[in-house]
């Protein structure tokens, strides 16, 4: 009974700042009350109308699909040279390096980038590909480790013994087995990596060039005004990181299926 | 049938590196339509074996022969052998008709033609039906079905599986036994089944070879392999048995630990030390201390099983295994004279 009411009670603790803010969206008038006064779409008019805003979240948008087709592009390789290396100190050692960025501060990673790139010969600071080199380097270990772990689990070693004494060869076993076989793990790694890329601050914050900061950056900006308004701009990036989620999901799946009967 | 074994393998060696494992100097033949089963304790190189035949590893030493052809220096795709996999190695995205036919499906077989082949190796293994489902969706013995399908499909050279029983349960596991024969006969394709189950290489096999430590000990029929085993370890590893160490005392008795045994067969010189092996089976069970070769025993472990009666009797310090049917009473065994047999005492042929 009572470990019922300590999941009750951390339920609610979840849930109310995002039920709040729902609330607060659709409130007129949010003062010294605890609940706000009136309803009104206004809020979410005035954010769809607001010109930084509207900017901010094509570029959250674009940076969280780059970084998802990156992710793809060079982490699929990279996890399977990782899961297939021969030798287990070597295996340990890409490990441990691809693990880093999970430690590694976005701060510091972000200060590093502007010592680096504000110098003359590197003078990138402030593009939009930038940001996305440095959205990779965050999210890159989360969508291996999810890949990597995933081919351990299905023995993917031994599915591709048996496939190449079944008679295939390489590229064959690579997109008859190895992908198909992997498509739940690399979308649910693109579902992390979209989620997590869009939400993104710390990095983005400092990196971000004015004309292309992303959706949380210019958020901040919003909460030194109407609490509605911050409000409905928050909603809006919740539905954003969750609706790209499920795009991402979507699109892998329908690629993981061509590759499985195509080919 | 003619007399090129389907497969040979002639003084093949491999060590890992970084380790004493490994094979070393293997000569064996599987004659076409033959079932060899290898077995031997773990780590005594058998799925090493198993990889040289296939091509996983390479020779260090010596060749690989498939139906004749040379094939040491081919790579595993081109070497066609059909292998089954401890783990099965289903592909799990496919359905069970597409796993079966993705041999032919490599080879480019057209889509109408590998679906008919599919069905008709999954009837043979007692699967029709089942085409459409996924592997998940099947049971341990249904799945071991489905990769025996997908590796006879393609009319593989030869037929190997590694441990394929390993990973079933025990009622399964005879029933599969006896599948895995049905249709190795039926295919009638030469076939290497390693194992570290006696049973299974007893009631399997044409032929069983036996390996310890990277080398071959002894191949022959199961039954020869029995009654002849070449040497202690193949005695208690073939089936179980009592190994007892003695001195010749007289051309037609053995002093042993047990006391004076007499036996059918010469002993050999007065003086010489020897081993004996006598089949727990062999040993009778007797009321009374009368007749030769008899001993007074104590029970030190009685297991029943219905049908049979395992026995540990101690005759003073020695242990002796003493299997029977009977379950009476009894103060002392007796060992027949033609139960002795003699092992070589440094034997490895």
């Amino acid at each position: 009974m009572k470990l019922r009411w300590v999941t009750v009670a951390y339920l609610v603790y979840l849930a109310l700042p995002i039920a709040l803010l729902f609330i607060g969206s659709f409130g007129d008038l949010w003062l010294n009350s605890l609940l706000p006064t009136g309803m009104t779409l206004r809020w979410y008019l005035e954010v769809a109308a607001d010109p930084s805003f509207r900017r901010a979240f094509s570029a959250s948008l674009f940076v969280a699909v780059a970084t998802s087709v990156a992710c793809v592009v060079i982490g699929l390789p990279l996890a399977y040279a990782v899961f297939r290396a021969n030798n287990r100190r070597l295996r340990a050692l890409a490990r441990v390096l691809y693990q880093l960025p999970v430690a590694l501060p976005a701060l510091v990673l972000a200060f590093g980038f502007i010592l680096v790139f504000s110098s003359d010969t590197l003078p990138w600071l402030g593009s939009i590909w930038l940001l996305i080199a440095g959205h990779i380097v965050l999210w890159l270990p989360y969508f291996l480790q999810t890949v990597v772990s995933d081919m351990q689990r299905l023995g993917l070693r031994a599915l591709e013994d048996a496939a190449e004494s079944l008679g295939s060869t390489a590229l064959q076993r690579f997109f008859h087995i190895v992908l198909p076989a992997l498509r739940h793990s690399v979308l649910s790694g693109l579902i992390i990596v979209t989620a997590l890329s869009i939400g993104e601050f710390q990095f983005s914050n400092l990196i971000s060039g004015f004309l292309n900061r992303t959706y949380p950056v210019v958020l901040l900006q919003a909460f030194y005004g109407a609490t509605g308004f911050a409000c409905a701009a928050t909603v809006m990036l919740l539905t954003l990181a969750l609706t790209a989620s499920v795009l991402g999901a979507y699109s892998a799946r329908g690629a993981a299926r061509f590759t499985a009967t195509g080919a | 049938m003619n007399d090129t074994p389907s497969v040979r393998i002639e003084n093949a060696s491999f060590r890992y590196p970084g380790g004493k494992s490994g094979v070393f100097d293997i000569s064996l033949d599987i004659a076409p339509g033959e079932l060899l089963v290898c077995i031997g304790p773990s780590g005594c190189g058998k799925t090493t074996l198993l990889k040289l035949i296939a091509g996983f590893l390479p020779c260090a030493a010596g060749r690989v022969l498939l139906g004749g052809d040379d094939v040491t220096a081919v790579n595993v795709r081109s070497r066609q052998c059909g292998i089954v996999f401890q783990s099965y190695a289903l592909f799990p995205h496919m359905s069970i008709w597409e796993n079966v036919a993705y041999p032919l499906r490599v080879r480019q077989v057209a889509l109408a033609e590998r679906r008919r082949s599919a069905e008709s190796m999954l009837e043979m293994v007692g699967l029709s039906g089942y085409g459409e489902r996924l592997p998940a969706e099947l049971s341990g013995g249904q799945q071991q079905r489905v990769a025996l399908a997908r590796a006879l499909v393609f009319k593989p050279r030869v037929l190997l599986l590694d441990e394929p029983l390993s990973a079933l349960d025990a009622a399964t596991r005879v029933t599969m036994r006896d599948e895995i024969r049905r249709i190795q006969k039926q295919q009638n394709i030469a076939s290497l089944l390693i194992t570290h189950d006696q049973d299974e290489a007893l009631s399997l096999a044409d032929r069983v070879a036996v390996l310890r430590d990277g080398r071959l000990v002894q191949v022959a029929p199961p039954q020869a392999m029995y009654d002849r085993p070449a040497d202690a370890f193949v005695a208690s590893f073939i089936g179980r048995a009592n190994l007892i160490d003695g001195t010749v005392a007289t051309a037609g008795a053995v002093d042993t630990p047990l006391g004076r045994l007499l036996i059918a067969t010469p002993a050999g010189t007065v003086g010489a030390s020897v081993r004996l092996l006598v089949r727990p089976e062999k040993i009778e069970l007797a009321s009374a201390a009368s007749g030769e070769n008899n001993f007074a025993v104590t029970v030190v472990h009685d297991r029943f099983f219905g049908a049979s009666r395992q026995l540990e009797l101690a005759v003073g310090q020695t242990l002796l295994k003493v299997d029977t049917a009977s379950r009476a009473g009894f103060a002392h065994i007796h060992i027949p004279r033609h139960a002795v047999q003699f092992l070589p005492t440094n034997g490895r042929s």
